[in-house]
């Protein structure tokens, strides 16, 4: 039973003060991940910090390029009429990010420091090079998202640091995105999950991106499919290679959820359909 | 600076001002159920999964079970105790769940019926797929889910006929 | 065909209303005066002596008033092979031992308390499969019986078998032969409200428990003999059942919690709450018994079945509770379900130190349905004919014994077949080219008029009618969410003539109610109403007799009062003495008058004040009734496999349409049909919900739900990882059709339904499965995995 302390700070330095005067302290956000694992006891702090009261850490704005608040509830985003209109590949996977209950609570900074190789958030972002701005009281620094991820449950944030804000540049205008997950029902932690973004000029693809969740310790980037895609005027042949390449380049295991053959399978199936999808030929 | 073991925070709780002494470690059902006697509201898993904890803060239907009580500071919460009528008759809400058979042990009621409400609130007019998403994290052992769906759908239609 | 007042109608659920405004009040919500906490320490080992627990830190801290082992605690051994205890003395054997309990203030402090205590083990090598616990040599899990015998085998000593006819010339004459091995998964009830109780000591060492129980008067019983083991012989329990947040089967036993909490309030002298946490029941309440069955079935050139063989494996799990006996209810469709004169069934229980199982909705039915209805589709394959046409012809009819003694009285499976055959399109076969959806379906039996599983079917009902003709109902069935009052008003409403609004039900207690076996084997309703039936009956024997005296000056009265009112009012030519004669009378509507008599306001006389006209007066009386009613149905042998367990039988089939995703093995259910032979409707909301509740399980057990367990331990033991359905996985059509054979034994003609929605659903799906893409799989669940791997299989095997 862990009698936990609690403490609302009202600005990011008083965060940093408590941080630094309670070491055994973790930070909370919407508490959907945070609440449970101290629940199942394997989170044991002396106490939460929330950053719930902080004024800037919710806002977004989207003029061009994007500014999201690493306190934005998944619902704020799905909410959110310029993020729908520019960013849709990140609000489908909103929707599809557990229940209207968690997500009314569940925020996207949240979901990308609890580093789960199944984070729904964190595919949408990737394929769209989203970069994330990291403070402490003495720097920020801003890196791409793809090297804050370091292994289940694992950033790279340092004890002290705080996600602020995820950063994303106008998507080209040419851009066809789509997101594709599978669980074992609807509301479920993905088994698997793809998102892919390519930038086309008429068959033309100049730039993919795509990404695999639930398959590797951390959410992936398909590499050697971007790599394969840019310049290529995409056929059906191509695509059945990227879900072939797929599978050979992810690396899930076996667990309580699925199976290593099937998560394998299933990557490619996603990404073939994800392709098509975003490049709006007919389901074959 | 606020925080410690034991605060005493103010909020509205069925657009009454409540205040009350709460834990840091306490959730908001812990202090809805033991400290403000509204057992209304059930826990059924405390994992944010079934919904039966559900009530509305600020227009939104979140899981009690986990949200930490000192966030709720402020804010209006409405629960299943909430939606009765000046006179404490049933609501239309309610009294769709009763009429429709959507009610057998009653267990997932009260949470079902607040997320249905939360949806009718912001959504006068929901397709059955909004319904399904709205309901999506309330779960029901017993019905099988038919009856609650047509029970929404009555409550909807009787709203709208309200109007 | 009778037409009804309320019976067969709409009725919405009396205590509707509360549950809607919150208002209902479940264990959870439960208080008494001084009321404590408990809280159990589990074991952390699956097989292992227990060396030392060590509860010192635990007793030390603030707020704890009692910690309890089986140390400081007399013996008291549970369940019915009497091969459990209450707390867990020299050895563990699963994960769930309840070693120790504390009991304190508040939910947190014993929490805390809890994990203060350490107890120390000595591993021992664990078993966890019934093969390997067959084996020779293997570790024993239970060194002695339940009489110090000392046991040489890890076989539960109880035996289910079954031959008729004879199986060598049926196999003989079977001209093609399918055969298969099916397996089912634990699985959980998950009620949403999870398990819990109060037990609370009087001063005179009188004990009540606010039980979840669907037996509180087997329970009785059960906590009696643990108050004799406690030293307290003579000392009564008394159990009040409260709203249940659902049951499902987790109620048809006595669970070591409640023993633990009995103790823990005898120890404090005070109210003692146990509640599980989600996380707890998952992992410590024991769930639906798994089972692997071999069938072989055959049939002849026209496909009549010949033959049926059936083999049962179970694993038991550490100790013995209901799971053991779901052959019992096994044997009813291997014998019975359609027309096969030669069968053998066995059935064997293995012990392991796995979890062990309990009731859960269907006992058997659904584990055996699986693997039947999935053979038959595998043989009508086999001798080529279409799966539906095979069932027709071997459908059973009414008015036969089966093999195994079942007197069928009304059937209705020809209707149901042919129903969803007609529902579900089945002669429109799917275009062949590219598409991958099918059809499939399934039936069932199941016991419709109670189950003698046991001594004693019965069950009492007693009425009382109070000075307003209020109709105060006492009866020891256990309302868990299905609906159980609320027929039970309408059936005494029904059959005395009152309003349902008169008809009060009190809660289920064993201080006041009846004595009843349980709530189980869908017998609720079935003797409920039948019990409601008979007293109504001769509460209105009474009441007519009565009237003969008090009917005429009450008229007499009424007419006075409205001639004064009408003036120029002409009553007609009767003769209401002469008239006023017992079976003259009719009661309707809480109104006494005379069944063919003129049909004035003023001839007629209120219920209440006929009531009060008899209390209130010299030598005065008030109207109670009690019945006790035993069904027409005799205790089956189960070693021979003989007897006619239940008044008569219910029916069904279900077909489903459903579409496969080749490429992720993902089923999509299109739709599903179901027709029940229900005998008669009730309550036509209140049954439809049953169904469609039943059909959801059904949809759980076929695709989604499988309680993990690895060497002893629960992998998913939170709903994150066990998956039921919900809204979105519902999000198919269901056309439900009742038949109604009016059956002579059941209550207006109807028979039990609370099981037999989730019967067929698992195979009908498997169906259609099979049908959509020539996959035929034999593990519930059918997860995509297992599709996608088969049809793998199936392709390289093509090849």
């Amino acid at each position: 039973m862990n009698r936990f302390k609690y403490y609302k700070p009202r600005s990011l330095d008083e965060v940093w003060e408590l941080k630094e005067k309670i070491p055994g302290s973790l930070f909370i956000a919407g508490g959907t991940d945070v609440i449970v694992g101290i629940k199942n006891n394997e989170l044991r702090p002396q106490a939460l910090i929330s950053l719930r009261s902080i004024p800037e850490l919710d806002d977004i704005e989207v003029d061009g390029g994007a500014r999201i608040g690493a306190l934005a509830t998944i619902s704020d985003i799905i909410q959110n009429p310029e993020l729908r209109k520019d960013y849709p590949v990140l609000v489908e996977a909103a929707k599809s990010f557990g229940s209207v209950q968690i997500r009314n609570v569940a925020t996207i900074g949240g979901n990308l420091c609890n580093c789960s190789p199944c984070a729904d958030m964190a595919l949408p972002l990737l394929v769209m090079e989203a970069k994330v701005r990291l403070q402490t009281t003495k720097k920020s620094r801003e890196i791409p998202l793809n090297e804050f991820f370091k292994g289940p449950g694992e950033s790279c944030l340092s004890p002290h640091e705080i996600l602020t804000d995820i950063l994303l540049d106008p998507l080209h205008k040419n851009a066809k995105t789509s997101f594709m997950k599978k669980g074992r029902v609807k509301m479920d932690l993905a088994v698997a999950s793809v998102a892919v973004l390519l930038e086309m000029e008429s068959k033309t693809c100049h730039k993919a991106r795509i990404a695999a969740g639930s398959v590797a310790p951390v959410p992936l980037r398909l590499s050697k499919i971007e790599t394969m895609f840019e310049g290529a005027t995409l056929t059906k042949k191509d695509v059945t290679e990227a879900q072939r390449l797929a599978e050979d380049n992810v690396v899930p295991i076996t667990d309580v959820r699925s199976t290593e053959e099937y998560r394998r399978q299933i990557t490619g199936v996603l990404v073939k359909r994800a392709l098509e999808r975003a490049l709006e030929w007919k389901e074959t | 600076m606020e925080g410690d073991v034991r605060m005493e925070i103010a909020f509205i709780l069925n657009s009454s001002e409540v205040t009350v002494t709460v834990d840091g470690h306490r959730r908001l059902i812990d202090v809805l159920r033991e400290q403000l006697g509204q057992t209304g509201t059930k826990e059924g898993c405390g994992e944010g999964e079934c919904g039966s904890c559900t009530v509305i803060i600020d227009g939104r239907a979140v899981n009690s079970c986990l949200y930490p009580a000192l966030e709720v500071e402020g804010k209006s919460v409405t629960t299943i105790e909430g939606l009765l009528g000046p006179k404490n008759e049933l609501s239309i809400i309610q009294q769709a769940f009763v009429e429709q058979g959507a009610i057998q042990c009653g267990f997932c009621t009260p949470g079902m019926i607040m997320s249905a409400k939360a949806l009718l609130d912001s959504n006068p007019n929901p397709s059955e797929e909004d319904i399904r998403d709205a309901l999506l994290g309330n779960f029901c052992r017993c019905t099988g889910y038919v009856q609650i769906v047509e029970a929404v759908k009555e409550a909807a239609a009787q709203l709208k006929g309200k109007q | 065909m009778t037409d009804f007042q309320y019976i067969g109608k709409k009725a919405s659920r009396p205590d509707g209303p509360d549950k809607a405004a919150g208002k209902a009040h479940y264990i959870h919500d439960l208080q008494r005066p001084g009321m404590l906490y408990g809280k159990i320490k589990f074991s952390d080992h699956p097989h292992a002596w227990i060396k030392h627990i060590d509860t010192s830190k635990a007793e030390r801290l603030a707020g704890v008033r009692a910690v309890i082992t089986a140390n400081n605690t007399p013996e008291i051994r549970i369940g019915f092979l009497r091969d459990n205890f209450a707390l867990k003395k020299d050895k563990v054997r699963q994960y769930r031992d309840e070693i120790a309990a504390v009991a304190a203030i508040d939910p947190e402090t014993a929490e805390e308390a809890v994990e203060l205590i350490q107890v120390e083990y000595e591993s021992l090598p664990g078993v966890f499969c019934p093969h390997e616990a067959m084996k020779e040599g293997s570790p024993l899990i239970h060194e002695t019986d339940s009489q110090a015998r000392p046991r040489t085998d890890n076989l539960v000593p109880l035996k289910f078998h079954h031959e008729s006819g004879d199986l060598e010339s049926g196999k003989r004459a079977a001209k093609f032969i399918a055969e298969g091995e099916f397996s089912t998964p634990m699985v959980q009830q998950c009620c949403m409200g999870t398990a819990g109780c109060i037990a609370e000591f009087d001063m005179n060492s009188n004990l009540t428990v606010w039980a979840k129980t669907q037996i509180p008067f087997l329970a009785q019983r059960d906590f009696n003999r643990a108050l004799s083991d406690m030293g307290l012989p003579d000392k009564n329990t008394r159990i009040i059942v409260p709203t249940l947040g659902g049951a499902f089967g987790s109620g048809l036993d006595t669970h070591a919690y409640e023993y633990i909490a009995i103790l823990l309030a005898y120890q404090t002298s005070s109210p003692v709450k146990i509640v599980y946490t989600r996380a707890e029941e998952f992992a410590n309440l024991s769930p639906r018994q798994s089972s692997t069955t071999k069938i072989i079935q055959g049939c002849d050139q026209n496909g009549k079945l010949t033959f049926r063989h059936v083999e049962v494996l179970q694993d038991n799990g550490a100790y013995t509770s209901w799971g053991a006996t779901y052959p019992s209810v096994m044997m009813i469709p291997a014998t019975s379900l359609y027309r096969v004169s030669n069968v053998y069934f066995n059935a064997r229980s293995v012990y392991t130190n796995n979890t062990y199982c309990q009731a859960m909705r269907g006992y058997g039915n659904p584990e055996h349905t699986w693997a039947l209805e999935s053979n038959m589709d595998e043989l009508a394959k086999e001798a080529g004919i279409d799966p539906f046409e095979f069932r027709i012809m071997n459908r059973n009819e009414p008015d036969e014994t089966t093999p195994m003694g079942l007197k069928v009285s009304t059937c209705g499976l020809k209707e149901c077949l042919e129903t969803v055959a007609r529902k579900l399109d089945w002669k429109k076969k799917k275009n062949t080219k590219g598409k991958r959806s099918g059809k499939g379906m399934a039936s069932l039996i199941h016991v419709g008029g109670g189950a003698r599983i046991y001594r004693s079917d019965a069950s009492g009902l007693t009425l009382k009618l109070d000075d307003f003709g209020n109709v105060n109902v006492f009866h020891g069935g256990v309302e868990m969410g299905q609906g159980l009052h609320s027929v039970l008003i309408l059936a005494v409403a029904e059959a005395l003539g009152v309003k349902p609004e008169k008809v009060l039900i009190n809660p289920t207690d064993t201080g006041t109610c009846p004595w009843d076996v349980g709530t189980h084997a869908s017998r609720g309703a079935f003797m409920a109403c039948n019990t409601a039936i008979l007293a109504a009956n001769k509460l209105r024997s009474q009441i007519f007799e009565l009237a003969e005296e008090v009917f005429p000056k009450e008229v007499e009265k009424n007419l006075k009062k409205f001639m004064k009112k009408n003036p120029g009012y002409k009553p007609p030519d009767f003769d209401v003495l002469k008239s006023a004669k017992r079976e003259r009378f009719e009661l309707c509507d809480g109104f006494i008058f005379i069944k063919d008599g003129p049909q004035e306001s003023w001839l007629r006389m209120e219920l209440g004040k006929l009531l009060r006209a008899i209390h209130f007066r010299s030598q005065g009386q008030m109207l109670t009734t009690e019945v006790f009613y035993d069904p027409p149905n005799e205790l089956p042998d189960f070693e021979r496999g003989f007897g006619n367990i239940s008044a008569t039988y219910a029916y069904g089939t279900q077909g489903a349409e459903v579409e496969v995703d080749t490429e992720t093995g993902e089923v999509k259910i299109l739709r599903m049909v179901a027709a029940h032979d229900v005998g008669k409707v009730l309550n036509s909301q209140g049954l439809k919900g049953q169904i469609y509740g039943a059909l959801a399980q059904g949809v759980g057990y076929a695709l989604y739900e499988k309680l993990q367990s690895q060497q002893g331990k629960i992998l998913n033991p939170n709903f994150r990882d066990y998956k039921i359905p919900t809204v979105q996985e519902m999000n198919f059509p269901i056309d439900l059709e009742f038949i109604e054979t009016n059956d002579s034994y059941g209550p207006f003609g109807a028979k039990g339904v609370a099981e037999p929605g989730l019967v067929p659903t698992a195979p009908a799906i498997a169906n259609a499965i099979y049908d959509a893409v020539g996959v035929r799989i034999r593990d519930l669940p059918i997860t995509p995995e297992k599709i996608l791997a088969a049809l793998k299989k199936s392709r390289t095997s093509k090849d």
